[in-house]
């Protein structure tokens, strides 16, 4: 009976031990079965696939991916379960993969975009500045141009003043001819020379006559009219007579005419008197006319220093 | 005697049988008893990823991996090799996706930089315009 019980529990357990070899067997081939995550996978690589900004990149990463999902959806037996897992977490960490180096791809060539606008807003920048250096150059040269005007029309006053003072001279110099004529003087290298005739002083006489006043009033006048010159007084005689009462009476008539001159105001200190004699005639002592031409009192009213 | 241990026939195939289950068992196992090659290029995988600073950048995925590579590590000490190896393919794997993100991730940071760096010319072209 115990012998029996035995047997039949040896036997027994080799039909368990026959039955597990034969699942084993069939546990190593496959039966249908789908996984919900596997979707999931195949789903996020559709995602990325149509990403326009991630497809067609990471080429190499994507077919990878592409192959894990394909793999991961192979049906396996209920008892590979722990394969099946591997191989879906594999595809989803290879489409993740795909599309972390797709997005790198795509950053970086953002990048590069984003170098060239920078570049471009640079280059737009500098145009600014080279457009407002010109502008401001320009302003610059304004302001020198208008500088320029109002030099120019400081210039122009300048020129317009020394024009009025060449003018003035002008007709200073006319009012002195004016006056030289009225004087009926004539000038020279010496100064203005006034030669006044004989008529003045009676024949061997140093009184001035009274016919001699008017020229002797615009001599007066002359020399108040411009004080700062003075006048040399020469008399002068014909041949007739002695050379020394000749060169007396020529400095007795220079002198009265000084003194007439003094008398009406003129200061003495600008009136020099000399008696030439008849040491300088000016025309010939052989005729009446020309002893009467060299009888004279010359006054030289010098050029101003 | 013979009674009691059974026949010689009964016995032959009750080991044939015991030694086919072994045979099968095996020849769905992964053969030699070795650590998988697998298990150093993810070492190597994870080593690549952290000078990378993806505990920064992609801090989880590398924790993923190291997690992966630990369990690989311990199926390995504990012969099952079968899931050695898977454990260590899907640690090699998140360690890649850790590394792909954190590269990513710097590309991002760089962009995101020069975005600013050109606003910021933008902007001060925009108060050198007002100033004028």
């Amino acid at each position: 009976m115990m012998n029996r019980t035995l047997s039949r529990a040896r036997r027994a357990g080799a039909v368990t031990a026959l039955a597990l070899s034969l699942a084993m067997l069939t546990g190593c081939a496959s039966s249908p079965e789908t996984s919900p995550e596997v979707s999931e996978a195949r789903k996020n690589l559709q995602e990325l696939k149509n990403d326009a900004n991630l497809a067609g990149r990471a080429r190499v990463e994507t077919r990878e991916a592409e192959k894990a999902v394909v793999l991961a959806e192979e049906s396996l037996a209920a008892s590979d379960a722990e394969l099946a897992k591997h191989r879906m977490y594999m595809a989803n960490q290879k489409v993740e993969i795909a599309r972390a180096k797709a997005r790198t791809d795509y950053l970086e060539e953002q990048r590069q975009r984003l170098a060239e606008e920078r570049e471009a807003e640079r280059l737009a920048n500098r145009t600014d500045e080279a457009d407002r250096a010109r502008s401001e150059a320009a302003e610059l040269q304004r302001r020198m141009d208008a500088r320029d005007i109002a030099e120019d029309e400081r210039e122009a006053e300048r020129l317009a003043q020394r024009a009025d003072e060449a003018n003035q001279a002008r007709s200073d110099k006319a009012e002195l001819q004016r006056r030289i004529d009225e004087l009926q003087a004539e000038s020279t290298e010496r100064g203005i020379v006034l030669t006044l005739g004989d008529v003045l002083f009676t024949t061997g006489s140093a009184e001035l006559q009274r016919g001699g006043y008017e020229n002797l009033n615009r001599l007066v006048a002359f020399l108040e009219a411009y004080p700062e010159r003075d006048a040399l007084i020469e008399g002068h005689t014909d041949s007739v007579g002695a050379t020394d009462s000749n060169d007396r009476l020529s400095k007795r008539r220079a002198d009265s005419v000084q003194s007439y001159l003094v008398r009406s105001g003129i200061d003495r200190q600008r009136l020099s008197t000399s008696g030439k004699g008849e040491s300088q005639p000016v025309a010939t002592n052989d005729t009446a006319a020309g002893r009467e031409r060299n009888r004279r009192v010359e006054i030289i009213i010098e050029n101003p220093q | 005697m013979k009674n009691r241990d059974g026949t010689p026939l009964t016995r032959a195939v009750l080991l044939s049988a015991v030694l086919m289950a072994g045979l099968l068992l095996g020849a769905c196992a992964t053969k030699p008893m070795d650590p998988p090659e697998s298990l150093g290029q993810a070492r190597d995988a994870i080593a690549r990823a952290e000078q990378s600073d993806s505990r920064e950048y992609a801090g989880s995925e590398l924790d993923a991996a190291k997690q992966k590579l630990e369990m690989a590590e311990t199926a390995a000490d504990e012969q099952d090799m079968a899931e050695a190896e898977r454990l260590a393919q899907e640690a090699l794997i998140a360690a890649e996706l850790a590394l792909a993100r954190t590269t990513a991730a710097k590309a991002e940071e760089v962009n995101r930089e020069m975005e600013r760096g050109a606003e910021a010319l933008t902007d001060e072209m925009r108060r050198k315009e007002e100033q004028r």
